[in-house]
């Protein structure tokens, strides 16, 4: 949107040298308390009937997918840690639910699916020695668009792998989330709900839990 | 919603901004009323209605009036020339592409009865704050639509995906100013699209500041449709009319139009890589940032209307802004800290007195002798402001602390 517009009367002096206090993001100097337990009852997955059945279809894929064994398929992800991805960048929860409405909207099959502690990032090293723990990542088949959220979200680490199957590349060590609240929220509204990103955990995995 | 914008015809003119002669200009009146002029920067004068012969008021241009904006379209054509620039990140651009090609909103500007109804109830001193917000942000979505229109025809022999991202983004502007348009209608009156393109002044900015300057305006139309949709969520006493209920998906296309400038910038490094770049990047925040404070501060009857603190609001709508935009500029203001708002807050008072200087019955002269102290103590908060120690920032792609980030 257009609403603001920039003055013309700014002069500009050019300081010579501008004082500069580095503050790089993410790094927080107290990390959040949080605790890992095993996932004994998972959540009750609450949707709307509108949406279970891009669910239903996305189960069935899952099976389907599970069947076929051999075929590899290409699993775009960007990962970051648990508190980055879904409690200080809640917005992006957002983005989530208007792809969930679209694909609903069109019958598409779900693609795209939030994985706390997913067991592929064992395979990439390099991500691993500079990621905090619990990590949430954003996995999709569609590349493109993990690409596309690679540049919204910026401070996050994209890769992708292939699996045989949607259970192997979607397999995650259950860990539950707390976040502490904000100490200082001054936000004209409250925080999402936490859990918000249940909607988004691989359905199948979850029932496996059980 | 977009065939509405059909309407506009003179798409081609947008080229040669200085068409000013009104008066030839009166087709494409279909309604009882038109408004000839968009808002002014104080608080609104009761006369945007007009009669039915549709006498014309002279356009009030002011520091602070939403702006419409060209550009030097032949170096927009040599920047994203693929031919030259072998380093534009085509997967980027695709990717862009096809998250605009998936039009998430297309049947999402629907209107339906409440809308007339909820008009009829807001009378009194709201209801002429709510036609100069439905006008400003008509006008200035409207003024997106122009700029992107015009680009996705000029750059689609040089980048055609580029020239796509810029049409399929037109869409999205021109649904959006139909659709606020529609809204006027509600108050029985329209703003006259055909008019505004020719009439109105149009500020020349380079390539490079338009992308600043469009990469702050859509991100900051993010955090402003965002906070007042879930503000009034949780309080829909105050949901007095029903376009907030459409503003969470609709923001959804102003953040995506960010994103994508985002992308342009980074194609073009040079425009996010050194010392200028960063007084650039601090100058265009604050520029947008007091604007933003400026102009809000005029209309605290609205937010207060819709149940919001009008600095509170503006203040959280700052600090969302900046941080979201430390992920691309090199770098950004220290919002955060106390002094800047404090900052803001005597900028306020001085460009009030400034307003009540200009309505008085003063000769010209003795008005602008009387502003003189006052915009210099403007400029003096403006220029301290600026000064204030920045916050280093920038894409991780680039910036020089990627290599120590933890993530």
């Amino acid at each position: 949107m257009w609403s603001v517009t920039v003055t013309g009367a700014l002069g500009v002096a050019v300081p010579t040298a501008a004082a500069c206090r580095p503050k790089p993001f993410l790094i927080s100097s107290s990390l959040p308390k949080q605790t890992t337990k095993l996932h004994l009852s998972p959540p009750q997955l609450t949707l709307t009937s509108h949406f279970s059945s891009s669910f239903k279809a996305a189960a069935t894929s899952v099976q389907q997918q599970s069947d076929n064994k051999g075929e590899s398929t290409k699993y775009y992800f960007l990962v970051a840690n648990a508190k980055f991805m879904l409690d200080e960048e809640e917005h992006f929860q957002e983005q989530l639910f208007e792809r969930l409405r679209y694909y609903g909207e069109r019958e598409k099959e779900l693609d795209f699916w939030l994985v706390i502690e997913p067991k592929f990032l064992d395979k990439f090293p390099k991500i691993t020695q500079r990621l905090r723990r619990p990590a949430v990542a954003l996995v999709s088949t569609n590349g493109s668009w993990i690409t596309f959220m690679k540049l919204r979200l910026d401070r996050v680490l994209a890769e992708s792998f292939e699996a045989t199957s949607l259970d192997e590349a979607l397999a995650s060590n259950p860990t539950t989330l707390e976040f502490d609240k904000p100490k200082n929220w001054v936000a004209p509204y409250p925080k999402y709900e936490p859990g918000w990103w249940e909607t988004f955990l691989p359905k199948k995995i979850e029932e496996s839990v059980v | 919603m977009a065939a509405e914008m059909a309407l506009v015809k003179p798409i081609s003119k947008f080229a040669s901004p200085k068409l000013t002669n009104p008066s030839k200009y009166l087709s494409g009146r279909r309604f009882s009323t038109v408004i000839r002029m968009s808002a002014t920067s104080s608080p609104p004068p009761p006369t945007t209605v007009k009669s039915k012969k549709g006498t014309k008021k002279e356009i009030q241009e002011s520091l602070l009036t939403p702006r419409f904006y060209t550009t030097d379209f032949e170096e927009m054509e040599q920047l994203f020339n693929t031919e030259i620039n072998k380093n534009l990140n085509e997967e980027e651009f695709i990717a862009l592409l096809q998250e605009f090609k998936t039009d998430y909103n297309q049947t999402h500007f629907v209107r339906n009865k409440e809308f007339k109804e909820a008009a009829d109830k807001l009378q009194g001193p709201l209801r002429q704050i709510f036609v100069e917000f439905l006008e400003r942000s008509c006008t200035a979505e409207f003024s997106g639509f122009l700029l992107y229109k015009e680009l996705g025809r000029r750059l689609k022999k040089t980048n055609p995906v580029v020239a796509e991202i810029f049409s399929l983004m037109s869409r999205d502007e021109a649904r959006h100013a139909g659709f606020l348009n529609k809204g006027l209608s509600d108050f029985n009156l329209a703003l006259d699209l055909g008019f505004l393109t020719k009439a109105r002044k149009y500020t020349f900015f380079k390539p490079k500041f338009i992308f600043y300057a469009t990469y702050l305006s859509e991100k900051i139309g993010y955090w402003r449709y965002i906070t007042i949709y879930r503000h009034l969520k949780q309080n829909p006493e105050f949901q007095c009319y029903p376009i907030f209920k459409y503003f969470e998906n609709w923001c959804q296309d102003e953040n995506r139009h960010g994103d994508f400038f985002s992308a342009l910038m980074k194609a073009q490094p040079q425009f996010l890589n050194d010392w200028q770049a960063k007084l650039w990047s601090r100058f265009f925040c604050l520029s947008v940032y007091v604007t933003m404070y400026l102009n809000d501060c005029q209309r605290t009857n609205f937010y207060e209307g819709i149940g919001l603190n009008t600095k509170e609001f503006d203040m959280h709508v700052i600090i969302e802004t900046n941080r979201t935009t430390a992920r691309i500029f090199p770098a950004v203001l220290d919002v955060e800290n106390p002094e800047f708002k404090r900052k803001l807050d005597r900028m306020v008072v001085i460009y009030e007195k400034l307003l009540a200087v200009g309505q008085t019955d003063d000769p010209s002269f003795i008005k602008n002798l009387k502003k003189i102290p006052l915009v210099t103590g403007l400029a003096s908060e403006i220029l301290a402001a600026y000064l204030m120690p920045p916050v280093e920032s920038g894409s991780v792609d680039f910036a020089e602390f990627e290599p120590n980030l933890v993530y």
